[in-house]
């Protein structure tokens, strides 16, 4: 008699894999649906914060000196907006991740039925929309404090995407390739100090010592901040072909191992 | 029925004599250190390194920032990376175990346990002090060794750097105790630590900021705390610690009384 209920369930779900781009951006759009209500007014929380970040940025590094000097103002005023793009995707979506580990909710979001692709390009939105208010108040502050004299390119829209893409992968592998959420947590936070002090993005790299500055042409920081100066200032960088080079690299190594480490099965 | 009541009357009550008296007092105490350093042990080894590269991390970095790192710019980073080690062990660290004892429930188990609090709360700093002094002098050295700066260390060290970390474990102590809500208390201790990296003259000269900032940080705890350790480390460079100190010692009076009325009130 049991047996032939289950035979035929009135309510049994489609066995068939759904695909196609059309089922990707219905996924696409479900998901930052999904991300956009559960980080409601904490995302009006968080871009008030970066803004704060941001601003308190540009008009503290100033009371390091008596009187700052143009490029020192410069450098800050172009590097805390790759800061301001990167901090959600680097820092916060980790720890978010790390936080529904440890809540035991992680595998039930594994578990949804949408492209993987299709949910890290949803979280990449939403770093976006997190990322880009903060930085735009942090330039103009930058503007009417220092008067830097920008010159701003049209290849500042390519260059944010690119920004705040390698930096949300950056996270989102941290996030999905470590298992352990206490790995994540102190790697992203040893990251963030990283990005302050050791990485020349509010400073120039013949600041640091030799070998930091080399260790640096490998990793993607300052390169971000190089293609920041590039397409906001008129001739305050050069070399910026490794820069998008290096930070391209770094952004799509990362998004494939996050990808194949959401898609793992244990 | 009777039964059960003559049971009753049979068993001993226990523990109804209140123990007080210094001597229970230190037991309290020792037990407590035992049972925050049981509780603290699998993260010690990690708050210990984080310490040590706060501290060391931020001796180095400072250098950065500078075009050129003249002596006087040298002198003051070295001298102020220490204070700056200090200030999260009791800005940072304490509230948020306070917060996490909180979120996990066990705050109201320890404060049930039969110890006097006032012994939970001292075998409590003594412990996060001791796991934050080592970074604290290590940045130091660091910085000295970095910047190739010349010290001069005086008696007056000694109470400078007790009094702080006093007054900071205090201060983030009453805070905890007084802020119930976790998140509040994260929002007020990053800030914090924003306020104090950046906006505190610590690592630079104070006639940096504009004249109304630099009221404020003479009545805040962080100016003053820069300047006693400063003068415990150098000669002629701080004229004045008499203010310094009466400020500290102020803000200590001030986190120990709140965190004396959080403690000793029931809910």
């Amino acid at each position: 008699m049991t047996t032939t209920t289950l035979d035929a369930p009135a309510w049994a779900p489609s066995t068939t894999l759904r695909s196609g781009s059309g089922y990707w951006l219905t996924a696409y759009r479900t998901m930052l649906r999904w991300h956009l209500s559960s980080l409601r007014m904490w995302l009006f929380l968080l871009v008030m914060i970066q803004i704060m970040f941001g601003v308190g940025y540009v008009l503290g590094f100033a009371l390091f000196f008596h009187e700052i000097p143009r490029t020192a103002a410069l450098w800050v005023s172009t590097g805390t907006p790759v800061l301001n793009l990167i901090l959600l995707g680097m820092l916060l979506g980790p720890q978010l991740v790390a936080g529904f580990k440890q809540q035991g909710g992680y595998d039930f979001v594994k578990a949804l039925p949408v492209p993987r692709t299709a949910s890290a390009a949803a979280w990449y939105t939403v770093t976006l929309i997190g990322g880009i208010p903060g930085m735009v108040i942090t330039l103009l502050v930058a503007q009417v404090r220092y008067h830097p004299g920008f010159t701003v390119s049209p290849m500042v829209f390519p260059a944010t995407l690119l920004i705040v893409f390698t930096g949300t992968m950056i996270g989102y592998a941290l996030a999905h390739a470590i298992t352990n959420p206490m790995t994540t947590q102190l790697v992203t936070q040893a990251l963030v100090f990283a990005a302050m002090g050791f990485a020349p993005i509010l400073f120039p790299a013949k600041q640091m010592p030799t070998w930091l500055a080399s260790v640096n042409e490998w990793l993607p920081l300052g390169h971000m901040a190089t293609i920041m100066r590039d397409v906001l200032t008129d001739g305050l960088v050069t070399d910026v072909g490794r820069a998008y080079l290096v930070v391209s690299v770094w952004g799509v190594v990362c998004g494939w191992l996050a990808v194949r480490a959401l898609g793992r099965r244990r | 029925m009777s039964a059960a009541t003559n049971t009753m009357d049979v068993v001993t009550p226990m523990g109804t004599v209140v123990r007080r008296g210094p001597a229970a007092w230190v037991r309290g105490f020792t037990d407590m250190m035992r049972f925050e350093w049981a509780n603290i042990r699998p993260w010690a080894g990690l708050v210990f390194i984080v310490q040590i590269m706060m501290g060391v991390g931020m001796a180095l970095m400072y250098g950065f920032f500078y075009p050129t790192v003249d002596e006087t710019t040298a002198l003051l980073i070295t001298t102020g990376v220490p204070t700056l080690a200090l200030i999260p062990m009791g800005f940072v660290l304490i509230p948020n175990s306070v917060v996490t004892q909180r979120m996990a429930g066990t705050f109201d188990f320890i404060w049930s346990l039969p110890v006097p609090r006032s012994a939970q709360v001292s075998a409590s700093f003594v412990v996060n002090a001791a796991l934050a002094l080592p970074g604290t002098a290590l940045a130091l050295l660091v910085g000295k060794w970095r910047y190739g700066v010349d010290l001069h260390l005086s008696a007056l060290l000694v109470p400078a750097v007790l009094l702080s970390t006093v007054m900071c474990v205090a201060v983030g102590y009453g805070m905890a105790l007084l802020v119930t809500n976790p998140l509040v208390v994260n929002l007020i201790t990053n800030a914090l630590v924003f306020i104090v990296l950046l906006f505190t003259p610590i690592v630079y000269p104070a006639s940096n900021l504009p004249t109304v900032m630099m009221r404020i940080h003479e009545v805040l705890p962080f100016y003053p705390m820069a300047q006693v350790i400063r003068a415990g480390l150098t000669e002629g460079i701080v004229t004045d610690v008499g203010g310094p100190f009466l400020v500290i010692g102020v803000w200590t009076l001030l986190g120990t009384g709140l965190t004396a009325w959080a403690v000793g009130r029931r809910h």
